[in-house]
């Protein structure tokens, strides 16, 4: 499996497929963290773009490598695990720019507090040396971080290999994921929006949408490599 | 490997691509696989090669395998090379072992000055010699070549030749089709005939008897029995254990018993 994961890593880097995604989640953690006004706003915000990037991560590596060179691997190695391989390195991305926003929000947030005087960003100060914000924040991070993967998975080949099709449906499934009520995204945002009033209480999200994204996860990335399995065609078509 | 009943579909509204085949593969076979364009060879050799599941049945006692698909087109951001270490991983080899059996096949291949240009950039020919070396890095118990042979130079399709002959010698098992019919012509242990919906047939090849056989012995290529039994498996196992039957194919007719169900 470290081979596979090695292999396929490899693939997603030097194809280049990260960058476009890299930028945009860049771009809007730079516009969150300036335009927030507390701590724990900020990590609702850059857990929140975790959803898109890691979802459109997932669709780069998934339509990465051609089938021939699929059917070789899953010959060696077996299809599910190929499949599982391609699946977690993005998962793995989307956790390593995960822990970075977070350092960056945190960091950020003091370096504002430095500067003499202000009284919101002594607030913000305050708020990065409670920890428990920062756990809050780590934990919507994961929250969403296997939301995005589990959009990811099951708006993209093998499951929907119709390219504008793969395309759209990511786009709609990422809205949904950070709006409706029943998203374990949202609910995990939205636990902390509830609480901003106060910048200093802890914004736990709550275990129920941990839960929720994990199952969430389980099930498309099962539905996901039987799928994989099953195909002998696995990357994008556009007809 | 056994093949059991193995069929495969795409899709529940999609009409079986492969229907009903049971076949034993025996250790040390040549098999050739053929039929007309489009009558499920290439579906065959990837449930067999275990890079799909099948749709019914079950594929069991697979070794180790190596692939070669019909069209390796490259796309991947890596030199020849380095896909051929990173796949040497993929098949178990780590380290200085799998490095040295991937100089060893681009050597016997005659790829070994061209191994650095990018698969992007590679010739057809080329691409079919990474996608042949990745098949051959494991010494793999099972081959499954789809037309392995096109757009090869003559020095390689000699080495081809070669290598299978190798894997048979050492107890593998090879699959192969090719379009030319004078491939390993003479060699096989037997040919699958795909019958045009999906079934095959599994009939003795022209290879020469492993074991010596008394000249008086008459060759007899195929012969048809039809019987009515409630125990198809035992009669099956009575049949393979006479002496110099190399090759058995059931089709079921009426499947009224439990024992005729199984077989």
């Amino acid at each position: 499996v470290i081979a596979l994961l090695r292999y396929q890593s490899a693939i997603l880097l030097r194809s280049h497929r990260w960058i476009f995604p890299l930028i945009a989640y860049g771009l809007l953690i730079a516009v969150g963290a300036a335009g927030s006004t507390s701590l724990a706003e900020t990590l609702d915000w850059s857990g929140a773009m975790l959803v898109p990037f890691v979802a459109f991560l997932t669709r780069g590596m998934l339509t990465a490598e051609p089938d021939a060179a699929r059917a070789c691997v899953a010959a060696a190695a077996g299809p599910a695990r190929a499949q599982l391989a391609t699946l977690i390195v993005p998962l793995g991305g989307g956790a390593v720019l995960g822990l970075a926003a977070v350092a960056f929000d945190v960091l950020t947030a003091e370096a504002a507090a430095r500067s003499p005087g202000a009284g919101l960003a002594g607030k913000v100060a305050a708020a990065a040396d409670h920890p428990a914000i920062v756990a809050g924040g780590l934990l919507i991070a994961l929250v969403c971080l296997l939301v995005g993967s589990a959009v990811g998975a099951l708006c993209n080949p093998p499951l929907l290999r119709h390219r504008a099709a793969a395309m759209l449906s990511t786009l709609a499934a990422i809205i949904i994921a950070l709006v409706a009520d029943v998203s374990p995204a949202s609910a995990a945002i939205s636990h902390t929006t509830a609480q901003a009033a106060s910048p200093l209480a802890a914004n736990w999200p709550g275990t129920g949408s941990l839960l929720g994204a994990a199952c969430l996860l389980a099930v498309t990335w099962g539905v996901s490599v039987i799928a994989g399995t099953r195909r002998d065609t696995w990357s994008a078509s556009s007809d | 490997v056994q093949l059991e009943a193995v069929g495969k579909r795409y899709g529940l509204r999609q009409p079986w691509v492969v229907r009903g085949v049971s076949v034993d593969l025996r250790a040390g076979r040549l098999i050739r696989v053929s039929g007309r364009n489009g009558s499920g060879k290439s579906t065959l050799l990837r449930v067999t090669a275990g890079v799909s599941l099948p749709s019914a049945g079950k594929v069991t006692g697979r070794p180790h395998t190596g692939y070669v698909p019909e069209r390796f087109p490259g796309g991947l951001p890596f030199s020849g090379r380095e896909y051929l270490r990173h796949l040497a991983r993929v098949h178990g080899l780590r380290g200085e072992p799998g490095r040295r059996r991937v100089e060893q096949w681009l050597e016997r291949l005659g790829a070994a000055g061209y191994a650095d240009q990018s698969l992007r950039s590679m010739s057809k020919g080329m691409c079919q010699k990474m996608a042949i070396a990745q098949a051959l890095l494991p010494a793999p118990g099972l081959l499954v070549l789809d037309e392995a042979w096109t757009g090869l130079d003559q020095a390689a399709r000699g080495e081809l030749d070669a290598a299978v002959a190798e894997r048979v010698t050492a107890g593998g098992i090879v699959l192969f089709v090719d379009h030319d019919p004078a491939r390993l012509a003479g060699r096989e242990d037997e040919r699958w005939n795909f019958d045009g919906d999906g079934g095959v047939t599994v009939l003795a090849g022209p290879a020469p008897l492993a074991d010596p056989v008394p000249q008086a012995v008459r060759r007899v290529e195929s012969v048809t029995l039809r019987l009515e039994t409630t125990d198809a498996a035992g009669v099956v196992d009575q049949v393979r254990a006479i002496d110099g039957v190399r090759v058995i194919s059931v089709n079921v007719d009426g499947a009224d018993g439990p024992g005729a169900a199984e077989s």
